[in-house]
């Protein structure tokens, strides 16, 4: 794993795709590759209500990484200082094999140049000192992005404070958990 | 290639890429307008421009200059600068949809185009050949050649000595593929003479119905302009009629394409001749403004030997014409050719015909040496013609009045001078004597410059027109100058494309245009797809035998020797053609498989250095495991990947080199790629846990796996 950590509070997330807009934005990407993906799962029915999950998918910048292993030209890299998983593009002639490796399916292929490109953590921002693109522009600010230890911890906290609000059977979200203490409606704020 | 010469349209290409790339245009309206800029570039570099592109390029480049932008002003300054003043090649690339230096991927052309002194887009016809397309063969020849026919029977073939297959096994045919094509074009129908332009009213003279003067006639007229030509003898076709001889060139095909270009409104004047019959002064008062000298080299070089003036020594040009003309008539029983060239070998073979009974060829050299054309050569032997080399005469010895024989010294060779040209030395003391009736001497031609000094122009020391080389100029107004008269005695082809310059250059005269500065690059006329099939096909295609008449025949008839291509001939020999107006061979393909990949499975010799390793397509199968890295890198598209129903192809110009069948993925059923190439990465990987319990899925599937088991984690269960 890499000495960082790209926290993803998925019940903040709306899906609303600005992170992989920002990525591609960033990487300058065209139609095609989607580095960072918000997936959507579901619907599924939750107490009667349909409901979806968005999940966050970057890279997860493996420990002992399958794409760098498959690598026949020494394109894909882990880096030694902080160990994000890259492609260094000179070195790519887009094999592919990186793509079929990975079990998460996260390199992309870049038809404008031929070559594998998938999340560095926007490392060029990173040593600048910067948030990862889809870091920085997300909307719900679901996105969290650092070294774990200076991490916030949302979810207790979240967790936490809901306990104190309305009791902890709604903060689970357990399938069959009854609505008793329904939450409070979302108040409509007036466009901006 | 080698190496890559330079091109401004890639360099300043590359320059404004990468200053977009790295972002030194900061102004957002400055950075637009390059990004434009960049587009129209591309559009040049890739063959998509129209005509409107350039004046584009220029507006945008000169708003660019009026941005707040340091850079981005700077940019737009150098392109500005750049189209002033190398203008004409990004307008060449534009027209021609060719780049001559190969360094724009997509423009490279092919070989063969540019050896060819007509510029015909030699691929595209032999594409086109190889379709069953013969009527669109033979106009896509006509817009670069209006002899397709002539050509195809005598042209020297300069492709040929270029052609990229000749590295592989020998040259593909395309001489005479040619000669097919116009033959089957004709016995189905006939040419079709491409558009003519609206009538101009300018009036051209062309001197010489030629090769040079009846190709220059033919441009001129399709650009609309009234072309007279005059002609010394009494037919058209200069010494393609009266030069080469009838079994090897008939006249009719000559008849056959003279008549086409006439069809155009051409006028020829026969039996006129310039300086005797005509002047340019009166021709000018008939309305002409333009004139166009093509003569062509009809006097012959003297031996310079005692005895020479004997009425049985004979200039093989003028013996040449007057057999052309009808005089069939045999000069002695035994005759001696003097010269190497394929003069002396169409003279000799014309004396086997004509009955004498010995013909023997003289030449000062070595077989080696020999100028002539190696199949002719070996047609003239096996005609009887005896070659007899190392011998230099000296002496005509003649007995009251008749040549007797050739007094020769033997000779031997020198070792190479500077130029690389070994010299006959002649041995003392080998004097001998060859018995002979008659003399043919064929040792090389000249200008006859009479009727042609009223014009005042400027002569080399070799008795040719000093000339430009591009326009065709002959430094006075409105006279030109090509062909035989400016080069010295050289080939049909290359006289077709002095006339096809001259013409560009006339019109240019004739319209007040202004003359270009640099050689004009042949067009291309399409882009093909090139012709499927499979590797192993590709590699046995040999050479086609072109079917000739037997030499007893030959030996006692004018009848053509070479009998034609058959039609399913003629096609298998255009599938030889490796397309190199696709492949650039970079052998960035082969680098990539065999240094990156480490797979070296392409064994394409043809296109790394030459001589550095075979051609053989079949061997691909061997190793490749379809990882498409070759197609990633192929900078023109000649190396295609694809899947068509269960398989996945690798393809080279049309040359299938791999196919193999397609694993599924295990979720959705996809394709993922041959098991070669699932087990080359399954190796790799191997030392690592194995995913998803050794389910094979696509890239699609696995993400949508992994969001499913995260979300799944993200409720919590109970």
């Amino acid at each position: 794993m890499s000495e960082y950590y790209l926290f993803h509070d998925s019940s903040k997330c709306i899906g609303c795709l600005s992170c992989e807009v920002h990525c591609k934005e960033n990487k300058r990407l065209p139609v095609g590759p989607r580095l960072c993906r918000v997936m959507t799962v579901g619907p599924k029915m939750v107490g009667g209500l349909p409901k979806v999950d968005f999940i966050f998918m970057p890279c997860f910048h493996c420990e002992r990484p399958w794409c760098v292993a498959a690598c026949p030209t020494g394109a894909m890299q882990k880096r030694a200082e902080d160990g994000i998983v890259f492609v260094n593009e000179e070195l790519c002639v887009g094999c592919k094999a990186c793509m079929r490796a990975c079990p998460w399916g996260v390199p992309q292929w870049n038809p404008e140049t031929g070559k594998a490109v998938k999340c560095d953590y926007c490392k060029d921002r990173v040593d600048k000192g910067l948030e990862p693109a889809c870091v920085a522009k997300c909307v719900t600010k679901c996105l969290h992005f650092g070294r774990p230890e200076q991490m916030v911890d949302s979810r207790r906290e979240r967790h936490a404070k809901a306990m104190a609000a309305v009791g902890w059977e709604v903060t689970l979200r357990q399938p069959t958990a009854p609505a008793s203490k329904p939450r409070k409606p979302p108040v409509r704020k007036q466009a901006e | 290639m080698a190496q890559e010469s330079t091109c401004p349209v890639r360099e300043i290409r590359q320059e404004v890429a990468s200053a977009l790339a790295q972002e030194s245009i900061k102004e957002p309206r400055a950075r637009m307008r390059a990004e434009k800029l960049l587009v129209l570039l591309e559009d040049i570099a890739q063959g998509r421009a129209g005509s409107e592109h350039l004046a584009d390029l220029k507006a945008v480049a000169r708003s660019l200059t009026e941005r707040q932008d340091a850079h981005g002003a700077d940019l737009g300054q150098r392109i500005l600068s750049l189209l002033e003043s190398q203008g004409e090649i990004f307008q060449s690339h534009i027209l021609t949809r060719n780049c001559a230096s190969g360094a724009c991927d997509m423009l490279a052309p092919a070989p063969c185009q540019m050896a060819c002194p007509s510029g015909i887009d030699v691929p595209s016809y032999v594409a086109l050949i190889g379709q069953g397309r013969y009527q669109e063969a033979v106009n896509l020849i006509r817009q670069d050649n209006p002899f397709p026919w002539v050509c195809g029977l005598v042209c020297t073939h300069p492709c040929e000595f270029v052609c990229v297959r000749g590295q592989v096994d020998s040259p593909v045919a395309i001489k005479e593929l040619k000669a097919f094509a116009a033959e089957k074009a004709l016995s189905e129908g006939r040419y079709l003479n491409p558009p003519k332009e609206p009538a101009t009213g300018h009036m051209v003279c062309v001197v010489g119905a030629g090769p040079a003067g009846l190709t220059a006639a033919y441009f001129l007229a399709l650009k609309g302009h009234k072309v007279t030509v005059i002609e010394a003898l009494p037919m058209a076709g200069g010494m393609m009629m009266v030069g080469i001889p009838r079994f090897r060139l008939p006249r009719e095909v000559i008849d056959r394409e003279v008549a086409f270009i006439e069809e155009l409104g051409v006028e020829f004047r026969f039996n006129t001749r310039l300086g005797v019959e005509v002047t340019l002064q009166s021709l000018r008062k008939e309305g002409f403004e333009a004139f166009f000298i093509a003569v062509g080299a009809h006097a012959s070089h003297r031996l310079a030997v005692p005895g020479e003036d004997l009425p049985q020594v004979l200039d093989a040009v003028r013996f040449l014409r007057d057999v052309a003309m009808g005089a069939r008539k045999r000069p002695g029983e035994r005759v001696l050719v003097v010269g190497g060239g394929n003069v002396a070998i169409d003279a000799a073979r014309t004396l086997v015909r004509l009955g004498c009974r010995e013909v023997t060829l003289l030449y000062r050299r070595s077989r080696s040496e020999m100028p002539a054309n190696v199949e002719e050569v070996r047609q003239a032997e096996e005609e009887g013609v005896r070659l007899v080399f190392l011998t230099i005469p000296v002496e005509v010895m003649g007995e009251k009045g008749r040549v007797v024989g050739l007094r020769c010294l033997r000779a031997r060779l020198s070792e190479p001078d500077a130029r690389g040209r070994r010299r006959p030395v002649p041995i003392e003391g080998s004097d001998h004597i060859m018995a002979a009736d008659a003399v043919v001497t064929a040792i090389g031609q000249r200008v006859l410059t009479e009727g042609l000094e009223h014009l005042d122009l400027r002569w080399s020391s070799w008795d040719t027109i000093v000339a430009d080389t591009i326009t065709a100029g002959a430094g006075r107004e409105g006279i030109f100058a090509g062909g035989d008269v400016v080069l010295g005695p050289a080939t049909v082809v290359e006289a077709i494309g002095a006339g096809k310059r001259a013409a560009e250059g006339i019109d240019r005269f004739l319209k007040g245009l202004p003359q270009p500065t640099m050689p004009a690059v042949p067009v291309r006329r399409a882009r093909l797809e090139p012709w499927e099939m499979a590797a192993s096909l590709k590699m046995d295609l040999k050479r086609c035998e072109m079917p000739l008449l037997g030499p007893e025949r030959r030996r006692i008839t004018f009848q053509q020797v070479e009998l034609g291509l058959g039609e399913e001939q003629a096609r298998r020999e255009a599938h030889r053609c490796l397309r190199c107006d696709i492949c650039k061979r970079c052998g960035r393909c082969v680098v990539v498989c065999r240094d990156r990949m480490e797979i070296d499975a392409l064994k394409l010799g043809y296109v790394g250095q030459p001589g550095e390793s075979p051609t053989d397509f079949r061997m691909t199968s061997e190793r490749c495991i379809l990882c498409g890295a070759c197609a990633a890198n192929c900078p023109t598209g000649a190396m295609q990947m694809e899947d068509r129903g269960e398989e996945r192809l690798l393809i080279l110009g049309g040359t299938i080199l791999q196919r193999e069948r397609l694993e599924r993925c295990q979720g959705c059923g996809d394709y993922l790629g041959p098991s070669r190439y699932l087990d080359f990465v399954r190796k790799r990987t191997s030392g690592l846990a194995q995913a998803f319990a050794g389910r094979l899925l696509c890239e699609k599937c696995a993400r949508r796996a992994t969001a499913e088991s995260k979300s799944g984690m993200s409720v919590p269960q109970g």
